[in-house]
């Protein structure tokens, strides 16, 4: 319990210190007021200018000190109010867009880690139970090959393929389209993002698993006359899991990476072009927003990872 | 006699009794010769015989893209550029960031884990938290908080990278001089009264930077994606062109479909080069028995 | 015995490919087991006697092993074919670590129940009443509870129950336990050994007892047979083998045993050398280089096993005037005809 106490003490902390610095940055390199005013925001001579400066200021509180400004922030946001946006002065707010966006990355992120494991489990295990065979090797290179290969690179080569030669899916995101039609459309980039992932826990599973086949316990269930796909699959599997469910967490950040680049190439509006977008405008509310919101959800991802930990070892729990 | 000894009555599935001698194979060697030559062509780009990556090479009455032929190994772009020489001078900026970045890197995060290390006590716990917090944003999304909020020079894109790279090259760092400086040499340099300083340069350095050089080729692997990445969303250098900037060039709708080979020219060029990098790092880091690398 | 046995091995070898050669792992093994008898397997590490029973069961999945010559199971030749259907059916088997035997992240009510629906194809429920009372037969208390639990929250001698009531949820006709108690505290030994010995008479079960113990073996085999460097040394019934051992390993071996019977603070005599290198043995007998009776012959040529009830494989065999002739001129030589020193040997003298 004290390990746990520990460990949450440790995330609210992280928390603190990636929000701290991310307001800090933004507010000190940027200039918010430039941002929400343009041009007359520098031009306090004019009268006119003056008063939407000062209302400016009043608004989004630039006249008080930085720490009570981050104080403010900080209670708006964990009481789900993130702000207005600068770029379209306040409209819609900042939690709207989140709300509309944030799904469909989810969506994406949640869609690649299932075709991931989908993908490298059968494959791991397959790959484990022949070892040393020609089509082994060549599995082994083809690994090294969907690790090495960008996810950008990824995108266009699988969107080529199968989007424009194939015909298989279709070439824009579109956003009014049935809830299926929408989630076959994130199939495409979703096993862009899949592909690299499932080739690190490929790798993993196959170098865990052969070392777990060689176990006392497999030759004990090989001698009770477990058939061949029952020890591979009931047996042999949980216990070599433990390195793609650490991984599990890291992945997961490059995945969340990766959604911006994919978002962006396959046109999906989702959280990652939001980000993109409001980067480009310097819409600091947004960008403040969503990458609090994504590196909340790393860290508490890699939280969970380490409770998934003490559920698939039993010996770890007592 | 009880301990009766599995090993010895196991049978020998495995001939573990041959323990191979470790060399790098020749896969090491093809994809140095790669990196060497990707390099060498990178450097050397100017005095070479290619043509002018700026000029069109336009045809009277057809329309570029142009496809690959012997004029243009790689064919055109839609300017009708020579993609050949055009993906070779890429390699000169992607290259340069490359290096550079886990250059700063290795140098900010190498000295900050080895000292976080070897001092222990408050210090480390300050740097560790600071590696923690790094490694909390996940870094695409930090290289593109902090390139929005900085110019987009070459310098700070490669700084930008290299900041990225502080968290997991500095943990590593830290990680090494842990485990060097309770070895013996270190404990013998103490007691005949060396330095702090001395120890960490003259003892500690020469263990921890081979590693450490396995990690680097690793390293400037990720670091040529990000930039490509960077690239890609239209956050890399402003001027002259990078891979990513020229595969993204290539990947309207319209070029992809007619003429591929603007985008996929790039591509390849990167994917091999990443593949390189990325053999060459694992194969070093295995020879080298090093542990823990994610960015 | 009876007419026909339900193991019969003969002339059987295991030979697995390495880079120096054909390791000889089993080289030319003979015997037979009727039904409800249980043979006793003896020989220090590396010995071939673990190797031996896991290749009769066919459960060495190794491109690099060679099988050679037969063995019956019931009548049905086993060398060479696949032998899947006999696992955990036909034929049960116990290993020497319960520690690592058992998976560590599966409750041990499930790996017993495994068997049981894999082989009676019992439902879910059934297995789960057959397990609990299987553990009851094994002496495993509060046996409900314990089907909940992981291995590591189970001692080695339960861990050890619940091994043999793997082994035998099935009902196997034949058991093979491979050093069931070598790895247990002394104490739980005996009660697991028993258990073993009333198990077996309750369903009438053949059995192979593998140990590096003879003390384990007496009293509890019908027959013992002595392996060295994959060969068979000495083969006979158990009480005619300690009342009239024959072969020099076999003695070496009761000497290196603590008994009760001996006076206190008796010296026990250690076997000099080490079990022979199998991928290239020495020409002659196997255990020539260790053994006080060695004469020039013993290096030149190995000897078969010989004789009907009471086989052995030696020139100058204990207990018989060769023998003793042979051990005087090694005691007048101060060596052996190996070079061992005889000093080794007088420790006790």
């Amino acid at each position: 319990m004290k390990y746990w106490t520990q460990r949450l003490t440790m995330v609210l902390a992280l928390m603190l210190a990636v929000s701290m610095l991310t307001f800090a940055s933004m507010n000190v390199l940027g200039d918010p007021l430039f941002n929400i005013l343009g041009p007359i925001s520098g031009d306090r001579k004019t009268p006119e200018n003056l008063v939407k400066i000062e209302a400016a200021e009043k608004q989004y509180y630039l006249d008080k000190p930085l720490p009570e400004r981050y104080v403010r922030w900080l209670g708006d946001f964990v009481t789900g109010d993130m702000g207005v946006r600068f770029a379209a002065t306040g409209q819609p707010p900042v939690t709207e867009l989140v709300k509309e966006r944030l799904p469909r990355s989810l969506w994406l992120v949640f869609m690649a880690q299932v075709l991931a494991l989908a993908i490298a489990v059968p494959w791991g295990v397959w790959s484990a139970s022949r070892s040393n065979s020609l089509a082994n090797k060549a599995s082994t290179v083809a690994a090294f090959g969907f690790v090495s290969v960008p996810n950008f690179a990824l995108a266009v080569i699988l969107y080529y393929i199968f989007a424009l030669k194939l015909g298989l899916f279709p070439l824009r995101y579109d956003a009014s389209a049935s809830f299926l039609t929408r989630k076959t459309q994130l199939l495409l980039p979703a096993l862009t993002l899949a592909l690299p992932g499932a080739a690190v826990y490929q790798r993993l599973l196959r170098t865990d698993l052969i070392t777990t086949l060689q176990e006392d316990f497999i030759l004990t269930a090989r001698a009770k006359g477990v058939p061949r796909r029952q020890i591979l699959f009931r047996h042999a599997l949980r216990p070599s899991l433990f390195s793609v469910v650490t991984i599990f967490g890291v992945n997961a950040g490059g995945m969340i990476g990766g959604a911006l680049v994919v978002e962006t190439f396959f046109g999906i509006p989702g959280a990652g072009t939001a980000i993109v977008e409001a980067i480009l405008r310097e819409d600091f509310p947004v960008v403040l927003a969503l990458v609090m919101i994504i590196a909340t959800g790393f860290v508490v991802l890699n939280f969970v990872v380490d409770i998934l930990y003490s559920i698939l070892d039993p010996r770890v729990r007592s | 006699m009880r301990s009766e000894g599995r090993t010895v009555d196991a049978p020998p599935e495995a001939p573990s009794e041959f323990v191979e001698e470790k060399t790098l194979g020749w896969g090491f060697w093809l994809a140095v010769g790669w990196i060497v030559t990707v390099v060498g062509a990178a450097a050397l780009a100017p005095y070479l015989p290619l043509k002018d990556p700026q000029e069109n090479f336009l045809i009277q009455g057809e329309r570029p893209p142009y496809s690959p032929s012997l004029e243009h190994f790689f064919g055109t772009d839609q300017d009708a550029r020579d993609m050949f020489s055009r993906t070779i001078y890429g390699a000169r900026v992607s290259l340069v960031v490359g290096f550079s970045a886990i250059a700063f890197g290795l140098l900010v995060g190498g000295s900050l884990g080895m000292m976080a290390g070897f001092l222990k006590g408050w210090f480390d716990r300050v740097v560790s938290f600071l590696f923690l917090v790094l490694l909390s944003f996940p870094a695409l999304v930090l290289a593109i908080l902090i390139t929005s909020l900085l110019s987009r020079g070459l310098q700070t894109i490669s700084m930008t990278i290299g900041i990225l790279s502080i968290a997991p090259v500095g943990r590593l760092a830290r990680a090494a001089t842990l485990v060097y400086a309770e070895r013996d040499f270190v404990m013998a340099a103490r007691t005949i009264g060396a330095k702090n300083t001395r120890i960490l340069l003259r003892e500690l350095l020469p263990n921890v930077v081979i590693p450490m050089g396995a990690i680097a080729l690793l390293g400037v692997a990720i670091v040529i994606v990000v930039e490509g990445a960077l690239a890609f969303l239209g956050l890399s250098v402003e001027k002259g062109s990078t891979w990513g900037k020229l595969i993204l060039n290539g990947t309207g709708t319209r070029v992809l479909e007619s003429a591929p080979w603007v985008a996929f020219a790039p591509i390849c060029a990167l994917f091999l080069t990443v593949m390189a990098l990325n053999y060459a790092g694992d194969r070093l880091r295995d020879y080298f028995d090093v542990k823990e690398l994610s960015l | 015995m009876t007419d026909a046995p339900l193991l019969n091995v003969s002339n059987y070898s295991v030979g697995f490919k390495t880079e120096r050669g054909l390791a000889r792992a089993v080289d030319g093994v003979s015997f037979t087991i009727g039904a409800g008898e249980t043979l006793g397997i003896v020989g220090e590490s590396g010995s071939g006697k673990s190797v031996l029973n896991r290749s009769i069961m066919g459960l060495i999945a190794s491109s690099r092993q060679i099988e050679t010559g037969s063995v019956l199971f019931d009548g049905s030749e086993m060398v060479n074919q696949d032998r899947q259907n006999f696992w955990g059916n036909r034929i049960g088997m116990i290993f020497q670590d319960p520690m690592t035997s058992l998976n560590p992240v599966m409750k041990v009510g499930k790996q017993v129940a495994e068997p049981l629906r894999q082989h009676l194809g019992m439902s879910k429920r059934q297995a789960i009443e057959r397990t609990i009372e299987l553990f009851t037969n094994v002496g495993i208390p509060s046996p409900a509870q314990r089907t909940k639990q992981y291995p590591h929250e189970l001692s080695g001698g339960m861990r050890q129950r619940v091994m043999i009531a793997i082994a035998l949820a099935a009902e196997p006709e034949f058991l093979i336990a491979d050093e069931p108690t070598t790895a247990l505290d002394v104490t739980v030994q005996k009660y697991i050994l028993d258990l073993l010995n009333r198990l077996q008479a309750e369903h009438g079960m053949a059995m192979t007892l593998i140990t590096h113990d003879l003390g384990i073996a007496r009293g509890r085999t019908d027959q013992v047979l002595v392996m060295y460097g994959g060969r068979v040394m000495e083969h006979a019934p158990t009480e005619e083998l300690f009342t009239h051992t024959r072969h020099p390993y076999t003695e070496a071996l009761l000497a290196s045993i603590p008994r009760l019977d001996h006076k206190k603070h008796a010296r026990l005599t250690p076997i000099p050398g080490a079990p022979p290198n199998i991928v290239e043995p020495p020409p002659g007998c196997r255990f020539s280089p260790r053994c006080k009776y060695a004469q020039a012959r013993c290096v030149q040529s190995s000897p078969t096993v010989d004789g009907a009830e009471h086989r052995y494989a030696c020139f100058f065999p204990v207990g018989t005037d060769a023998g003793a002739e042979a051990l005087a001129s090694n005691r007048a030589a101060g060596e052996t005809a190996t070079g061992l020193k005889m000093s080794h040997f007088e420790v006790d003298a």
